[in-house]
């Protein structure tokens, strides 16, 4: 057997959001844990919590109550300063709605994780390069957003979660935005990080998505009420070609 | 370094909001134009002034006196007629009197044949060239044979001549002024432009006795010089003139004077209390714009952060600091009140080279309200962007990528 570390450990997680007279229980104690490489999907209906669990698992906000072990480090006692860190080094983001910087190129949207480390990389071009080509995307690097379509924008944001090389990366409804084909090509590229040992979590709706991972969580209102293993899950294999661009 | 990087960021970010870019520079550049022009004619006019002094030709022992009230340049009346040449005479008897020279002047013009152009024309005594110690350098003066006799005779000053005569040599010739024919006598040294453009060079001077009669047609003075036998004793000097023209004017003890004294020292007094009135409201002006221009930036800051609440989180995701997001939007407002700075700079400077190519006020552009302006650009940028950029950086996270 192969040890398998826990990668994600999180206990009794509550998340209120509190407005002016009223407040919302979003997350109701969730406890679930990931190991590390694991491939996972969590669907559920709209409003079930999906996107705040990602924001806690993200360290992009705080639960309410609860306790979130991250490789091993309590993330509630942190301060900005070092969930930022954890951010920058451990987590790769990746958005339904994209969120690359308006205006600004392939290569330098997919270099910005890389100014907020502590130092630049020696080799920061080269390591941007490498990524663009893995998302065939070597012949788009000059292009904005906005000279980019909706399949294109979603490789450049998965190039860029990829350039600090993180072990988890987070995907809330990577394939929202995108047709069939795209969102294919998409969850290809998925299913080679996790073929390379990184953890994958992917919120979705779309059951051709949940499909290709391990396991899959269903939330609902707040609360998981499933917690299976895929059984059509297809282990992917490490090494394959890049996306082939047609 | 990190804060480099969250410099580039800014720039970026205000390469990509133009139009913003542009309105928040707007109110920080008209403050610094307003500021460098006003500065610029604050430092003309006080330097015309002193060279002004300076070709007065006044020592610390002499003083002039001007027909009619007022203070210095700033004559009440100027249709007052009471300054005799009894009262230089009777100025010329009291103790402690050296040189006294009675004037008259008119702006007139002067005709060579075809060749004329207007000049100050000055009716002076003969001690006019001893109490101004300004040579004759081709030629001579007039002497009092000249002035009893009340002869046509004129001494002119390198400009009038130089216009009227090109490079002929003037003396001998006759020329008219206004209607009378004067033969040139003299031609002054030449002192050449002063650096605000006043030219000491553009007059000309003729017996004060022919003027009275002949040109002018006028017994009053315009004004009388005194040089004093010494300097401690001008105030007292001073004193006594102001008894005698009173007396000779018929002053009751309630009138004012119709005479004002101009002295090296009144002028000095004056030019350093409307420098120090120019400075208030030098201050004021750019206090206010500059506030202006900040709370604009401030807003505008404000605003795009909303704009912009995308990006904060988008940052934030990939590992920006708080401290991150405060730097970038920092060095945006100081950038672009810089940029404002800079661009006022560069409107204010033409503003006053072009003031002073037309001539229109007297301007002298020096190095200081440049540098000013990039200080308080500076400094603006820094206070009115930080609380935009503290509000940037305090949102959280999660809050702004939703
Ligand atoms: N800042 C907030 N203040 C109050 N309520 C909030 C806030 N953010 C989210 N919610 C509420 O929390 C609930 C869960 O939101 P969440 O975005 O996590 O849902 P989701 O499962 O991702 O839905 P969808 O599939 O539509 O994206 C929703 O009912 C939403 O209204
Ligand atoms: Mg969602």
């Amino acid at each position: 057997m192969i040890k398998v570390s826990k990668m994600i450990e999180i206990d009794s997680i509550n998340k209120v959001y509190k407005n002016e007279g009223f407040e919302t229980n979003v997350l109701k104690g969730i406890s679930v844990s990931v190991d590390e490489g694991d491939y996972v999907s969590i669907i559920g209906p709209s409003g079930s919590g999906k996107s705040t669990l990602m924001t806690i698992l993200g360290c992009l906000g705080q639960a309410t109550s609860g306790t979130y072990l991250l490789g091993g480090e309590e993330v509630g006692k942190l301060k900005d300063y070092d969930l930022s860190r954890i951010r920058n080094e451990k987590i790769g983001f990746v958005f339904q709605a994209f969120h690359l910087l308006p205006g600004v190129s392939a290569f330098d949207n997919v270099m910005m994780p890389l100014i907020y480390c502590n130092k630049i990389p020696d080799d920061a071009q080269e390591r941007v390069k490498q990524a663009l080509i893995r998302v065939g995307l070597e012949h788009r690097m000059a292009h904005t957003p906005g000279q980019l379509s909706g399949g294109e924008q979603q490789r450049v944001t998965i190039a860029r979660s990829l350039i600090n090389d993180p072990k988890i990366i987070l995907a809330d409804e990577p394939t929202g935005n995108l047709d069939s084909k795209n969102g294919a090509e998409i969850m290809r590229v998925f299913d080679q990080l996790n073929a390379e040992g990184r953890t994958i979590i992917i919120i979705t709706h779309d059951s051709f998505v949940s499909e290709h991972a391990r396991r899959i969580l269903t939330l609902r209102d707040g609360q998981i009420v499933s917690d299976k293993i895929n059984e059509n899950f297809k282990e992917p294999q490490a090494g394959l070609a890049r996306v082939e661009v047609k | 370094m990190r804060i480099l990087r969250n410099l580039r960021q800014a720039l970026h970010g205000l390469k990509l909001n133009k139009g913003n870019t542009f309105l928040m520079t707007l109110g920080v550049m008209i403050g610094i134009a307003s500021l460098t022009v006003i500065v610029a004619i604050g430092e003309g006019t006080k330097s015309t002034v002193l060279e002004r002094i300076a070709n007065m030709g006044f020592g610390p022992e002499s003083f002039s006196v001007y027909s009619g009230g007022g203070r210095l340049f700033f004559g009440r009346n100027r249709n007052i007629t009471s300054m005799t040449l009894q009262d230089a005479d009777d100025i010329r008897a009291m103790p402690g009197v050296a040189i006294v020279v009675p004037r008259q002047r008119k702006r007139m013009r002067i005709i060579n044949k075809k060749e004329f152009t207007t000049t100050r024309v000055y009716g002076v005594s003969p001690e006019w060239q001893p109490a101004r110690q300004w040579k004759v350098v081709d030629g001579e003066f007039f002497n009092d044979m000249d002035m009893d006799r009340k002869r046509k005779v004129i001494v002119l000053g390198n400009t009038p001549a130089r216009k009227i005569f090109g490079e002929k040599d003037p003396l001998g010739k006759k020329i008219r002024v206004g209607q009378v024919f004067f033969e040139v006598i003299g031609l002054l040294e030449t002192k050449g432009l002063t650096e605000s453009g006043y030219d000491p060079d553009d007059r000309a001077l003729i017996p004060l006795t022919t003027a009275m009669s002949r040109l002018f047609r006028q017994a009053h003075l315009h004004s009388i010089k005194v040089v004093s036998t010494s300097s401690d004793i001008v105030r007292q000097t001073m004193e006594g003139v102001t008894q005698v023209l009173r007396r000779n004017h018929g002053l009751s003890p309630l009138a004012d004077d119709d005479f004002r004294f101009v002295t090296p020292e009144g002028i000095m007094q004056w030019v350093t209390e409307s420098e120090q009135a120019l400075n208030r409201m030098l201050l004021l002006i750019s206090t206010v714009s500059l506030l202006v221009g900040g709370v604009v930036i401030m807003n505008i800051l404000l605003v795009s952060i909303r704009e912009r609440i995308r990006e904060i989180g988008v940052r934030r995701c990939f590992g920006a600091r708080r401290t991150d997001i405060t730097q970038q939007f920092l060095f945006e407002s100081v950038l672009v009140s810089l940029l404002g700075g800079a661009m006022g700079s560069v409107v204010g400077w033409v503003l006053s080279s072009s003031l002073k190519y037309f001539d229109f006020l007297p301007v002298k552009i020096t190095l200081d309200p440049f540098v000013l302006a990039f200080g308080f650009s500076m400094v603006v940028g820094l206070i009115f962007g930080i609380h935009p950029a503290r509000k940037a950086a305090s949102l959280s996270p999660d809050e702004t990528i939703r």
